[in-house]
């Protein structure tokens, strides 16, 4: 636990990069939000509470955008919660347009705004024809990219636009000699004639990027993967590049990969449950009294934060056939 | 030549001077018997024979011959009685010296004209039955004249009747008449018979209405004896009237007409209301509309100055702001419209089972009285051009008002998240929901139907935009968002579980409380309200809506105490790295801090004596 790292950092730095202050003022606001219905279980059985729920990823359900966009944690459990919800309407086929997408994600955050969903879309349809329809994958991959990484994508469309105009961010520039350390670039009718940028150059910026960046940005080795295969490429089809990386998405560990995109047995039973009960949906409920309306929640699940998905996979894949005994832990 | 024939016993044609014109004679005998009248009927003449001496005449008959021309009896100039009845005359003419003439008998003629009968001002009867005229004309001189007979004539009309001021009775049957006018000028027209025209309406013949002299008229075998309200009108319209139609009008009738005609006219004067109604509804509906364009963005408001125009001189606005609606306005009705003096901005309409209302300000017409009866037959709401959101707040106070509200409809009312359907949720319970697309974009949602029927699953409803809603639509729609319930429920912590569903019925609590129904019997309704919000699904009973304007002020709330939070948890934090550097400090100094302690106690007790002594004296000294 008393890592030299952790010590090395001053007190305000290391709250701020694990955004514990963010946390402990959300907790606190929520509490007053709530006095009258908290004090009645008790401040400490609260804390717990909120604190469980924001390891499991449940804390940002039906909060405002400001602070599902606060923590790359909050926007990671925000992009698991719209799949866990919503996997069934992609299971379904359904082909949905950008205003609809829009529109489950406001069932989630009723504040969402649109320009994110329709950069998100612009990324499926590489900029062209807004009203396409998407399938569930494209977009969901894509709107992680868009919604996780959106600082960084926003640098980067510079970055991008300055090197289309011929300006390149990494040169130093000598004022005396003429023969320098920077190359020039290619004239702005020359880059135009040619799609997109050179990927080599494009790259360095990025890593200097990362470097300096403050909010989260993709692994630069992941980056450097995907720029490594090919010559020129333009924005959009980096971006497009960028959600298709498998890596990547690992890397951010909130979705599946994928193939898997439609497989959660868990979920997949609840509905089954949920299905089974329709024709008694509504004789069953009238009889309940007030007391008992809230349904019986399990036990909540203390500690463990939400296991990223491969790694359950790969255990259901292990215990498969075998017996019970072989219980992987995770570390 | 020389025609001669008997003509019985006593009159015998001779041949005469002028080549074509037979002569009549009579015997002196005859003479004497019949001095005044002369039969020629029957005779086969082709032309009015000369008739000589016999100036005292009064009567002459030719009925049933072939005479073509009225000649020769210009000097029978005490003649009376002149009877042409049945012969082949196709000109009035050679009468201008009879100017005794009382009856002039022309009927089955060819006459095609009224003329020549300037002189003959005494004249009683004019009979022109069965000849070809077309006009009635050049017979206004004729003041004595009491019966004029036209019928089986070629007219298409009646008037120029002025001058007759002693006409009894007018024949006119069996003509082509489509209209009758100047009937009123006939100061002592009694009867007139029209049977067997082409007379459609009462009002080509109104002015019959306006002579007090008629008693019997005669309709049969026109148009107009068809119609269903032909003699209740003639005999309402002619009050004068002692027979139609050749029967006797009893009081029985007459007393029967007055009630129908009452009773058209009470008809009359409600559909006339009710089109001043109508059109006053959809001029106001056509101001909604327009104003919710407006409020749209549709239109690009034209200088705000308009509006306010509207506003304010609303009574000169009905008519002139919609200038392509008024070719369809009578003109009564337009004058009537004129008299307006509001032009309302919302419509409220209760029709049978249908309560419709237009525009946001028709939304406080629920705090209205509605008697028991009334909102008890209302099935079925109806909201257009009103904003959902605003709609949103009023369903608590709908529930109440209306309970019997099954069937809710919006057509612009701005539906654009499938979130707003969560508001639906609170009502106590919907069979039908019907969303026009116009003006409400979330229809174009391929899933809204499904989503509709999940969040709404315990109304079991019936029919969505008409369609009837099947088993396998809600299976999907619970295979398709049954998760998003599920996670809504259960993954969400108690506390949040608690604040939403209390936030819910704070809300719906807020205004049931606002109203005026504030007895106690409805406030134990509430409660009953409450536990059966309760019956609701519950795991989809945290999904709610919550209307735009309320969640920023909302979000405005909080931003008080978020700040108030930050500045609270700086201080914690500082108070925690204050204590935590201190504690690093002691950390550091510790070791040195406990080796001097050590240090200094084992100088202390280095001499036991002296320890001893010093610990003594401490303790003395303590006392």
């Amino acid at each position: 636990m008393l890592s030299p790292e952790r010590l090395a950092l001053p007190d305000y730095e290391y709250l701020a990069q694990r955004h514990v202050l963010t946390y402990m003022e959300d907790a606190v606001c929520q509490l007053l939000e709530n006095k009258e219905d908290i004090s009645q279980y008790g401040i400490a059985r609260f804390f717990t509470e909120y604190f469980n729920s924001v390891c499991q990823g449940t804390h940002i359900l039906f909060r405002e955008f400001s602070f599902i966009q606060a923590t790359p944690h909050n926007r990671a459990s925000f992009l698991r919660a719209f799949w866990r919800c919503f996997r069934t309407v992609g299971k379904n086929g359904d082909l949905l347009t950008m205003r609809e997408y829009h529109c489950l994600l406001q069932l989630l955050c009723p504040d969402f705004p649109l320009e994110l969903t329709q950069k998100a879309a612009r990324i499926v349809l590489m900029d062209d024809a807004m009203d396409c329809l998407m399938s569930f994958s494209d977009f969901l991959f894509a709107f992680q990219i868009q919604f996780y990484y959106s600082e960084f994508l926003e640098s980067v469309a510079a970055i991008y636009q300055d090197l289309l105009a011929g300006k390149n961010p990494n040169t130093v520039i000598v004022p005396t000699s003429s023969s320098g350390q920077h190359r020039q670039r290619p004239t702005v009718g020359e880059a135009s004639v040619l799609e997109g940028v050179e990927a080599s150059l494009f790259y360095q910026c990025l890593e200097n990027l990362c470097d300096r960046h403050k909010y989260s940005c993709p692994p630069p080795a992941l980056v450097k993967e995907v720029l490594s295969n090919v010559q020129r490429l333009t924005f959009y089809g980096f971006l497009v590049a960028l959600s298709k990386h498998h890596g990547i998405n690992q890397a951010l560990g909130a979705l599946p990969d994928k193939g898997d995109l439609m497989h959660d047995p868990a979920t997949d039973e609840e509905l089954e449950r949920l299905l089974a009960q329709i024709p008694g949906l509504v004789n069953s409920a009238t009889a309940n009294p007030e007391a008992s309306c809230l349904p019986s929640r399990t036990p909540p699940r203390v500690g463990s934060p939400w296991r990223p998905l491969h790694h359950a996979r790969k255990l259901d894949a292990e215990s498969d056939g075998s017996t019970e005994e072989t219980d992987e832990s995770e570390t | 030549m020389c025609i001669s024939f008997l003509i019985g016993d006593h009159i015998h044609l001779a041949s005469s001077s002028m080549p074509s014109f037979p002569v009549l004679q009579r015997s002196s005998e005859e003479k004497i018997l019949y001095s005044d009248r002369l039969t020629l009927e029957r005779q086969k003449l082709t032309m009015c024979p000369i008739i000589d001496g016999e100036e005292h005449l009064r009567l002459l008959n030719f009925q049933h011959n072939f005479i073509t021309r009225i000649q020769n009896i210009s000097n029978l100039q005490r003649l009376i009685f002149l009877d042409l009845y049945d012969n082949q005359i196709e000109e009035i003419s050679g009468l201008s010296t009879l100017r005794s003439l009382r009856v002039l008998l022309l009927g089955k003629n060819r006459i095609k004209k009224i003329s020549n009968l300037e002189n003959l001002k005494s004249l009683d009867v004019l009979d022109l039955h069965g000849n070809q005229i077309t006009r009635i004309e050049n017979v206004s001189h004729l003041c004595d004249l009491r019966v004029l007979n036209l019928a089986r004539n070629l007219l298409s009309h009646v008037d120029n009747l002025n001058g007759l001021d002693s006409l009894t009775e007018l024949n006119l049957r069996h003509n082509q008449i489509t209209f009758v006018r100047d009937v009123d000028n006939l100061p002592c027209l009694q009867r007139l018979f029209l049977s067997f025209n082409n007379i459609s309406t009462f009002e080509s013949v109104c002015c019959l209405a306006d002579s007090s002299s008629l008693s019997d008229i005669t309709f049969d075998g026109n148009p107009i004896a068809q119609e269903s309200w032909y003699k209740h009108t003639i005999l309402q319209n002619m009050t004068q009237l002692r027979q139609l139609d050749m029967k006797r009008v009893t009081e029985e009738e007459r007393r029967m007409a007055s009630v129908v005609a009452k009773k058209e006219e009470e008809k009359r004067r409600e559909s006339h209301k009710q089109s001043l109604l109508k059109e006053k509804k959809r001029l106001t509906i056509n101001n909604v509309a327009r104003k919710w364009d407006l409020q749209q963005h549709r239109i690009p408001s034209i200088a705000t100055n308009q509006d306010r125009n509207v506003s304010d001189s609303p009574s000169q606005d009905p008519v002139s702001a919609f200038p392509e609606e008024t070719g369809s306005l009578d003109s009564g009705l337009t004058n009537a419209l004129q008299g307006l003096s509001v032009l309302d901005t919302h419509l409220v309409e209760v029709d049978g089972d249908t309560l419709s209302l237009y525009g946001s300000g028709a939304l406080e017409s629920l705090d209205r009285n509605w008697s028991v009866q009334t909102a008890g037959m209302v099935t079925t709401v109806s909201f257009t051009f009103i904003e959902f959101d605003e709609i949103v707040q009023v369903l608590p106070k709908l529930k109440i008002k209306f309970p019997n509200s099954l069937h809710l409809k919006f057509k612009e009312t701005n539906l654009v998240m499938l979130q707003q359907f969560n508001a639906l949720a609170q009502l106590r319970r919907v069979d039908q929901l019907t969303i026009d697309p116009q003006g409400n974009p979330v229809v174009n949602f391929t899933l809204w139907k499904y989503y509709v029927l999940f969040r709404l699953s315990h109304f079991s409803m019936q029919k969505i935009n008409g369609t009837e809603v099947t088993q396998n639509d809600m299976i999907m729609a619970e295979r398709l968002f049954g998760i998003l319930a599920h996670v809504a429920s259960s993954e969400l912590p108690q506390y949040r579980l608690i604040s939403i569903l209390g936030d819910a019925r704070k809300k719906q609590f807020r205004y049931l409380l606002e109203t005026k129904g504030k007895k106690p019997g409805l406030v134990s309704e509430e409660n009953n309200d409450s536990k059966k919000l309760a019956g609701e699904n519950t795991n989809r009973a945290t999904l709610n809506y919550t209307t735009r304007d309320f969640y920023n002020e909302r979000l405005e709330e909080i931003k008080e105490k978020k700040k108030f939070c930050k500045m609270y948890m700086e201080d914690l934090v500082k108070e925690a790295t204050e204590i935590n550097m201190k504690n690093e400090a002691l950390q550091k100094l510790w070791p040195q801090m406990f080796i001097e302690l050590v240090r200094d106690a084992v100088i202390e007790i280095r001499n036991k004596n002296s320890y001893m002594k010093l610990c003594l004296q401490q303790i003395t000294d303590q006392k």
